[in-house]
């Protein structure tokens, strides 16, 4: 099951198209947790996230300049590779520089039929979440004119549940690390797949995955980390990590806990529910927010008894650099080693990284 | 009975024999040498010290390519072998700047000896053994004697501390503009030294400060680095040898094989 789900990760173009051909409905890529995707669920269609390939960009160079975002621009290369052909829509959310240049250059250079830009306030407050609001009911009447299926608020309803289901589980299996249960390439392939496939299918493998995982030895060995990152979109890092001795017991990262940490309020008008869950709670450094960002980062350590803390951030990642200091301060303060990456997360850093891992851990050891 | 520790680097290959606390012998082969490879070279070192590999319970391998030691009974980080080799010569080491052909790297010491905090540099070559390596060659001199000739400047011509490949071309443009070579290796020197203390001041710094590693043999850039630092700092006699001492002294730690 587990084999699956990590397959899907390198299988995700051709799934995807299967799933087209099967259901005959469309597939919209998305970027960043910003994206309410329960949206694009409700009218019927599969988001899946886009994801780069762990290898050198060649068509993206004649775009972008060297001192991006090296993510993006990979994602942007295989769009260019035709890799992506098969979307039939693509939401890119103002988060950053970069992805507000890389939408005009999806646009300009690539025929996917519909590219939507989402307006993410950068103010986070009661207005920026009246506001987000109003950009989600437009955003999902051009959905919805996509689709040709009209979101009623009880399929929008339904697709918070179904959504909700999804997060608590991820997060079931995120207790399931703390306790040596679960590792944390499994979590992070189950996070990445659920990026991928039909949430609906993704809850029952991991209802039965988590069943699988429960009927397990704890297994108590490795040095307890904390893993902080920009973007890490596949499982070599946290691999790399594992093999030289670690253990994640505890993330903040758009592909571990901020996709799945607090739920949508199921009670509420569900429009603002999800502005206030994506655009309060999913808590990334773009916001600005260090009082909420720290207190998110001490609740995904609570009770994983932390022993030390890796920070990795990409090149060029001006958000996560700015925060860098302050984290490794604070992180510091709480008695935490700190190591630091900052890098473009190819094969040929690993070597360096893992000298550095092993000599973190080796010194954690004492 | 001896320990044995060896640092398998990006260039070179050394080896520590170890013996009750003393170093019985040591050898620094380099890769491109012809027959180096990490068992000949502990047959060099072990010849030298008059012992067969009989008289060695353990051998610690550290360095990049450290796995590439079959025979070691533990590998272990630079990291941990700088600071336990650097803290055998001074124990009063707080601070350990390694410098090698390759990546340099930055170690805090606790009170007790034990490794608090550590950064590495290895993206950038313009701080690196390597880099000075490729400006002795192109002006003409020895790495031996580029320091020596650095020294003798009175003043140093400016080039830039943050690119290799740009500092490269200004060399050249000095070097084509006749400006007299001692300069030129001085304000090299210098911006070499700017790049370590880039990567020093990740760290808290505190004495004693030990360089090691082959660019610590380079006497202007020691001296560059004392004056950006303020304070004197602590060369071992055999810089290039920390680390294989570091992974000898490991070794005293090891179940006998």
């Amino acid at each position: 099951m587990i084999e699956r789900l990590r397959r899907l990760r390198n299988d995700r173009h051709q799934d995807a198209r299967e799933w087209k051909q099967r259901t005959g409905n469309k597939v919209i890529g998305v970027f960043c947790c910003n994206v309410p995707e329960e949206l694009i669920y409700a009218a019927g269609m599969l988001p899946v996230r886009i994801l780069g390939e762990p290898e050198e960009a060649t068509e993206a160079n004649l775009h972008f300049p060297t001192n991006v975002c090296p993510y993006l621009k990979r994602c942007f290369d295989q769009a260019l590779k035709g890799r992506y052909d098969y979307l039939d829509g693509l939401v890119v959310p103002n988060v950053c520089d970069v992805i507000r240049a890389m939408y005009g250059s999806w646009k300009l250079n690539l025929d996917t039929p519909y590219v939507q830009f989402l307006e993410v306030p950068q103010r986070i407050s009661p207005q920026g979440v009246e506001f987000f609001s109003q950009v989600l009911a437009r955003f999902q009447s051009s959905l919805e004119e996509l689709s040709g299926n009209s979101v009623s608020s009880e399929s929008l309803r339904h697709a918070i549940d179904v959504y909700n289901r999804n997060r608590a589980l991820l997060h079931q299996a995120y207790e399931l690390r703390q306790q040596g249960l679960v590792s944390g390439v499994e979590l992070q392939g189950m996070v990445l797949s659920s990026m991928l496939m039909p949430k609906e299918e993704h809850n029952q493998l991991m209802a039965q995955y988590l069943d699988e995982a429960g009927q397990r030895h704890a297994s108590g060995e490795g040095v307890r980390l904390f893993v902080s990152a920009s973007m890490l979109d596949n499982t070599d890092f946290f691999q790399l990590i594992e093999d030289c001795g670690g253990r994640v017991v505890a993330d903040d990262m758009p592909t571990g806990s901020r996709y799945f940490f607090y739920q949508v309020d199921g009670e509420a008008e569900p429009l603002k529910a999800l502005a206030q869950r994506y655009l309060e709670r999913v808590p990334c450094p773009r916001k600005m927010l260090p009082q909420a960002r720290y207190q998110y980062i001490i609740e995904t350590m609570a009770g994983a008894e932390v022993q030390g803390a890796i920070i990795h951030n990409l090149k060029a990642c001006d958000c996560h650099l700015y925060e860098y200091p302050f984290l490794k301060e604070m992180l510091e303060g709480k008695g935490l080693p700190v190591l630091f990456f900052r890098g473009e997360e190819t094969e040929a850093e690993r070597e360096a990284h893992r000298d550095d891992i092993e000599a973190f851990i080796e010194m954690l050891r004492g | 009975m001896a320990l044995a520790g060896i640092d398998v680097g990006s260039v070179n290959i050394s080896v520590v024999i170890l013996d009750d606390g003393r170093i019985l012998a040591y050898r620094i082969v380099g890769l491109a040498d012809e027959g180096s490879e990490p068992r000949r070279t502990v047959d060099l070192a072990l010849e030298a010290a008059g012992l067969g590999w009989g008289k060695i319970v353990a051998v610690v391998a550290t360095g990049r390519g450290r796995s590439s030691v079959d025979f070691a009974y533990r590998q272990s980080s630079e990291v941990l072998c700088q600071a336990r080799g650097a803290l055998w010569l001074f124990p009063l080491a707080r601070t350990v700047i390694n410098l090698g052909a390759e990546s340099s790297r930055v170690i805090s010491l606790s009170d007790d000896g034990r490794v608090k905090s550590f950064a590495t540099n290895d993206k950038c070559a313009a701080g690196s053994g390597l880099f000075l390596e490729s400006m002795a060659y192109l002006m003409g001199v020895s790495v031996a004697e580029m320091g020596e000739l650095a020294l003798a400047a009175e003043t140093a011509e400016e080039v830039s501390s943050r690119c290799a490949v740009f500092a490269e071309s200004e060399v050249i443009s000095h070097v084509h503009r006749g400006v007299a070579k001692e300069r030129v290796l001085a304000g090299l020197h210098r911006a070499v030294a700017d790049r370590i203390l880039d990567l020093v001041s990740r760290v808290t710094i505190r004495q004693e400060v030990v360089v090691t590693g082959g660019v610590a043999k380079n006497p202007a850039l020691i001296k560059e680095l004392e004056a950006k630092l303020g304070i004197a700092v602590c060369l071992p006699p055999e810089p290039q040898i920390v680390g294989a001492l570091g992974a000898a002294l490991l070794a005293v730690d090891q179940p006998q094989q």
